[in-house]
């Protein structure tokens, strides 16, 4: 059965809406991380225009972080002041980052700045994940393998504007979360993602917050910016297509459960060596789409 | 005595009309099986039945041009720039059909020649293209480039909105003929131009022209108005709706 996309404008199968949000539902349910950043790139391979793909995935990630951050908030694992400041500074971003949006829309560059974000954060975090699993992989073979610092302090953590986070344990500028949270901002509202995939190592490396804190404030502070991203989207571009959020809603949720009890199944190194290969693969498409001489060199655009 | 001259007055005229209709120009007459078609939440393209009556002689060829609402049209450009392709040049059509097909009951260089083609502005080629560059140039008319006109055609044509084959029309005892309009489901809504042309030995001697109004529908509709006349608002309920989802979620998730 097709259904008719309205703000799409296209017509889709509803099964394969279903199925893609089930599948990346699962994925996000198996690695703890919200999908975003293989959702907005298959709905564009799918053919839904890219402004419509981020913006409406954008709607999409409010719910996911929603149903995720309860379990953390039950658990007391949020850290309310840091979210709020990092949503401060998130808010910031992405309204920024939304007017970046526009604009590169308008003079045709949107999708080169949507894929070529892709590929080098996607890239960047990929590596890195694959490094830090597989020297985990070796510490557990090696047991006498000395044990990391908690957190180190380093000179940003002394900018001024310095504020107590009782939950994260840490007494650092405001300045720095501020700084993150705008940066992340920016992306998320460029690449169609909650921006958890950068927040959280960024949390822990940067901040040096606590492991247990990091992923409920992480999701904290993004239902608050993707939200942002939804409205702003709606009014200046028109491009959030509610009905398409809500198909691919259905899917994530049922997938989501599926792929948390698969979880339990691999061990932690692993599931991040898998993901990371994931991360790269589609880095790696995405490059090769950019370096490799298209089919046709011209392209069009219905003009409204 | 002058009512009967009167009388043969009216039969002559009579008589010398119908031979003029026969001999030299025929009458076509068409019509759609729908004229409205909605999109709805189920679209996914349709297809019309045209149909139509023609007093026409063996050999006669009928031809059928539809033509969707004027639209402009960004085409832009690629080119490798530092190891990545990318678009380096745009070039905005403006108010160019957003569907175009053409219908025939022959191919088209059997029914008349191209010189004839474009007087009547029929094909791609002939309805006056005309590129607008990103920063036109003060004192010229735009310029017009084939292989630019060539490129849009190959577009617009793998986004199904324009055709490049020729659509078949059956004619039956040279009277009555037939058609599938294709609507492919990506079709902007407005207002559609269905032009008919009775062709005899290469030159058009009737016409006749009937629309297509295709619009939103349903749920679709209500939706599409909703995200641009209120769109502060329509944020806010995407926002609400992805709240209350997420919620019930993980109530749900909880509870097994």
């Amino acid at each position: 059965m097709y259904i008719y996309l309205p703000i799409a404008e296209i017509s889709m199968h509803i099964a394969i809406i279903i199925g893609l949000g089930g599948g990346v539902g699962f994925l996000s349910g198996l690695f703890g991380v919200g999908g975003g950043f293989l959702m907005t790139p298959l709905l564009i391979f799918l053919g839904v225009p890219p402004a419509v793909a981020v913006a409406t995935e954008a709607n999409q990630i409010v719910a996911s972080s929603v149903s995720g951050v309860l379990a953390h908030m039950r658990r007391g694992n949020v850290d309310f002041k840091m979210g709020g400041i990092l949503l401060i500074g998130g808010v910031i971003g992405s309204s920024l980052g939304v007017m970046l949006f526009t604009f590169l829309r308008e003079v045709g560059q949107i999708d080169l700045v949507i894929k070529l974000s892709y590929v080098v954060f996607l890239g960047i975090i990929g590596f890195l994940m694959l490094l830090e699993s597989a020297r985990a992989i070796m510490r557990t073979r090696q047991p006498g393998a000395r044990r990391r610092k908690l957190h180190q302090h380093n000179w940003l953590h002394g900018l001024p504007l310095k504020m107590r986070f009782r939950r994260s344990k840490l007494y650092i500028s405001a300045l720095l979360p501020l700084g993150i949270g705008a940066f992340v901002g920016v992306l998320a509202a460029i690449m169609g993602v909650g921006g958890g995939f950068i927040m959280v190592p960024a949390m822990i490396y940067l901040l040096g917050m606590p492991t247990s804190v990091v992923v409920g404030t992480s999701l904290f502070q993004i239902i608050f910016v993707t939200a942002n991203v939804t409205f702003l989207q709606s009014v200046q571009t028109q491009t959030v297509d509610f009905m398409l959020a809500g198909l691919l809603l259905l899917g994530a949720v049922i997938g989501a459960q599926f792929g948390t009890r698969a979880s339990v199944l691999l061990r932690g190194e692993q599931l991040r060596g898998l993901l990371a290969l994931m991360v790269l693969t589609v880095c790696i498409k995405l490059a090769f789409d950019l370096a490799i001489r298209p089919d046709d060199l011209f392209s069009v655009e219905l003009v409204k | 005595m002058i009512y009967a001259h009167r009388v043969i007055l009216g039969l002559l005229l009579l008589i010398g009309m119908t031979g003029f209709a026969t001999a030299d120009s025929g009458r076509i007459v068409v019509d759609l099986s729908k004229s409205n078609v909605s999109i709805t939440s189920g679209f996914h393209g349709t297809d019309l039945l045209l149909f139509g009556a023609v007093d026409g002689d063996i050999g006669d060829d009928i031809l059928v041009v539809v033509s969707g609402p004027p639209t402009d049209v960004a085409q832009r450009r690629k080119a490798n720039r530092a190891g990545i392709w990318i678009n380096v040049e745009t070039n905005i059509w403006q108010q160019i059909p957003s569907l175009y097909s053409v219908l025939a009951t022959n191919q088209i260089e059997q029914i008349t020649s191209p010189e004839v083609l474009a007087e009547l502005g029929i094909g791609t080629q002939n309805i006056g293209l005309k590129i607008v560059p990103e920063t036109p140039i003060p004192g010229q008319a735009p310029p017009i480039a084939a292989d630019f006109i060539a490129a849009l055609q190959t577009n617009m044509a793998n986004i199904d909105l324009w055709s490049n084959e020729i659509g078949k029309v059956k004619l039956t005892q040279n009277a009555l003929f037939r058609a599938e309009v294709k609507l492919p489901a990506n079709i902007v809504s407005g207002t559609y131009d269905v032009r008919v042309l009775q062709f005899r030995n290469g030159v058009a001697i009737s016409e006749d022209r009937t629309n297509l109004y295709i619009e939103k529908g349903g749920l679709s509709a209500g939706i599409y108005n909703f995200a641009h006349d209120y769109s502060a608002l329509y944020g806010i309920f995407a926002i609400l709706f992805a709240v209350a989802s997420g919620w019930l979620a993980a109530a749900v998730f909880r509870r097994k």
